[in-house]
This record gives structure tokens, sequence and C-alpha cells, in this order.
């Protein structure tokens, strides 16, 4: 019993042997605090008394002074 | 509740996909029988039609949404306490008030929390807006610790969807939304035509997102052509270097 997507496994198909330069981009779990800023991503417990709206922003406001320009979130409770 | 950071939050429709699942708190008008209400439940199980609550956001007709699983978790009195996984646009109070009707004795929502988006458990990771600022707080003491584990990558919420790993000599014209070509194309996993793909670097960064317009086996007997359209991208060009061709 679960979502659709729960455990969803792939194959992998390789067609070439590559490597990466490693100077270029970073792997996500090394990134600096800057760089993962754009690629930020926090699942957070809202408080329940406050809307969805001001909670993204109360959260970009804390956020901001690190360079979060801008905070989206997913979905309401009822939807 | 899904937050995203800057360039990420074009990935958050991703996760309407996935469905949702809540732990909802129901309180029946009368007494009941628990056979009567298991099949209710059972009856409201699979593919259901809810006119959206007068108070939405949506239009106001009838649309078909999918109830994957309903599990009752406790029963005190008059009231239900279940586990609800639903289609993503389920209203659950709306869901409950049309089985209390089907009962005939009515019932409404008390309480309801979320519990799962998409492929994210909200039970594990989870941070408060006060963890958030003492996060940022221990940063600017020079102590990243927390910061690193409250703000999480975007890619890991995205683990489920399928993936295409570019070279890197590929990532910079994606990153200015050009489609993907077979030639950039290193590895990939398993998907469908159409299907939602995660175009990712060789070190597993997200690019962008698109839709396939091939399915691997056409992509690995191809010489060229594009093998996913993209349409938002979230990386910023220029993490990669430009490579011009010489024709």
């Amino acid at each position: 019993m679960g979502l659709p997507l729960d455990g969803r496994k792939f194959e992998l198909y390789t067609i070439r042997d590559e490597s990466t330069d490693a100077s270029y981009g970073a792997y996500p779990a090394d990134r600096s605090i800057e760089q993962r800023m754009d690629f930020g991503f926090i699942l957070l417990d809202k408080p329940s008394g406050i809307r969805s709206k001001t909670a993204a922003a109360t959260a970009k406001k804390i956020l901001a002074p690190l360079g979060a320009n801008k905070i989206g979130y997913s979905g309401t409770l009822e939807d | 509740m899904p937050l995203a950071v800057n360039n990420a939050t074009k990935a958050l429709a991703e996760l309407l996909v996935g469905g949702k699942e809540y732990v909802a708190l129901m309180h029946l008008h009368k007494t009941f029988d628990r056979n009567e209400l298991a099949k209710t439940l059972s009856e409201f199980t699979g593919k259901i039609t809810q006119l959206p609550p007068v108070r939405s956001n949506v239009k106001r007709q009838y649309r078909e949404r999918e109830v994957y699983y309903m599990d009752i978790l406790e029963i005190e009195g008059n009231d239900v306490l279940f586990k609800v996984g639903v289609e993503s646009g389920t209203y659950i109070r709306k869901l409950i008030s049309d089985m209390g009707e089907k009962l005939g004795i009515g019932a409404h929502m008390m309480e309801l929390r979320r519990t799962k988006v998409s492929t994210l458990s909200e039970t594990e990771g989870l941070v408060t807006l006060q963890d958030i600022d003492d996060a940022v707080y221990f940063y600017k003491n020079n102590d990243s610790r927390l910061l690193k584990k409250t703000l999480r990558s975007i890619e890991e919420a995205l683990s489920f969807m399928p993936k295409v790993f570019v070279s890197d000599e590929a990532v910079d014209t994606v990153c200015h939304g050009s489609p993907v070509a077979v030639p950039g194309i290193v590895k990939m996993n398993s998907f469908e035509k159409n299907d939602r793909v995660f175009i990712s670097t060789l070190k597993g960064e997200l690019i962008a997102l698109g839709n396939a317009v091939m399915t691997p086996t056409e992509i690995m007997h191809a010489k060229g052509g594009i093998a996913i359209k993209n349409d938002s991208v979230v990386m910023k060009p220029g993490v990669y270097p430009s490579y011009h061709r010489a024709n």
C-alpha cells in the first residue's frame, strides 16, 4: 500500500564511459552554501496556525541574507 | 510543506505528480456500525468524483480524482483517525463529508495533517522555521553543519524521476534552453516516450526537466536527433564551460 511513485526503481543504460571535470559544478552533497541556494530544497514543518504563503515568506526573510531571492512552496494542505 | 529556493522553484511542479498522504480526523455525527464504515471507506477508494468546495481556487465542477488507499488508525466514540493516500487535487474535507453523507449520518473533518508529498515523507528531515533561523545563526558564526542539513538539494526531492546524464560539453547548451540531443547522452535510466525526465550532469546535478521524445532503445540506436525536450531549466548558464562547434 503506497502512493504511485513509492519505491520506483530504474534500470541504468550506459552508452559510453565518460568522466566529468571536477573543476565545473559540484556533486550535490559537496556544494557550498552559496551553491546550495540555487538548488535548495527544504521540507518545512509549517506551524498549523499560519498560511503556507506566510511561512514561505518568513523562510525567505531568514535566508535572504545568504542569497535566497526567491522561495516557492508546493501545495496547500487541502488541495 | 516542500519549499524550494531560487531556481529550484522551477522544479516544484514535479512534486505534484506523485500524490499525497494525509492523516485525518473524521467526526461522525451519530453512532455508526464499524462494518458499514469499512465498507464506505472501500467504496471511496479508487476513482471518485468530487465537487470542489465553495471556498476553493478552482472552478466548481465535478472532477475525477483517485484515492489510492484508506486505512483506519484509531476509532474513539464518533471520531475516526485514518490515513489516506490520494492523487494531487483531492479535497480531504470533501471526501469526509461525502462519506458521512453516504453513511447517512453526516461527518466532518476535525484535523488534517499531511504526512507525504510525492515520495517525500514528512516524518523524515522535517525542519521548523526556528530550525532555519538557528542554522543561519550558526552559519554566521562559522558553523555551516546545521545549515547544510537544513538546506537539502532539489535533486534529493526528485529522486523518483528517471534521469538522463549528459556529458560536460552538453551541459551549458541545455542551460541555455536547447533540447538534449542524442550525442550528448552518456547514460540514462529506463523511461517511456513522453515521460517526465530529470536531465542530469555526470555529477548528478539537476540541469533541467523535460519530456522524453525518444525511448532509451531509440536513443541507443540513433546517430543524432532530439532525445529530450526540456521545458524548465534549473541550472544557470556558465556553471559548465560553453563549447563552440567548429562547423
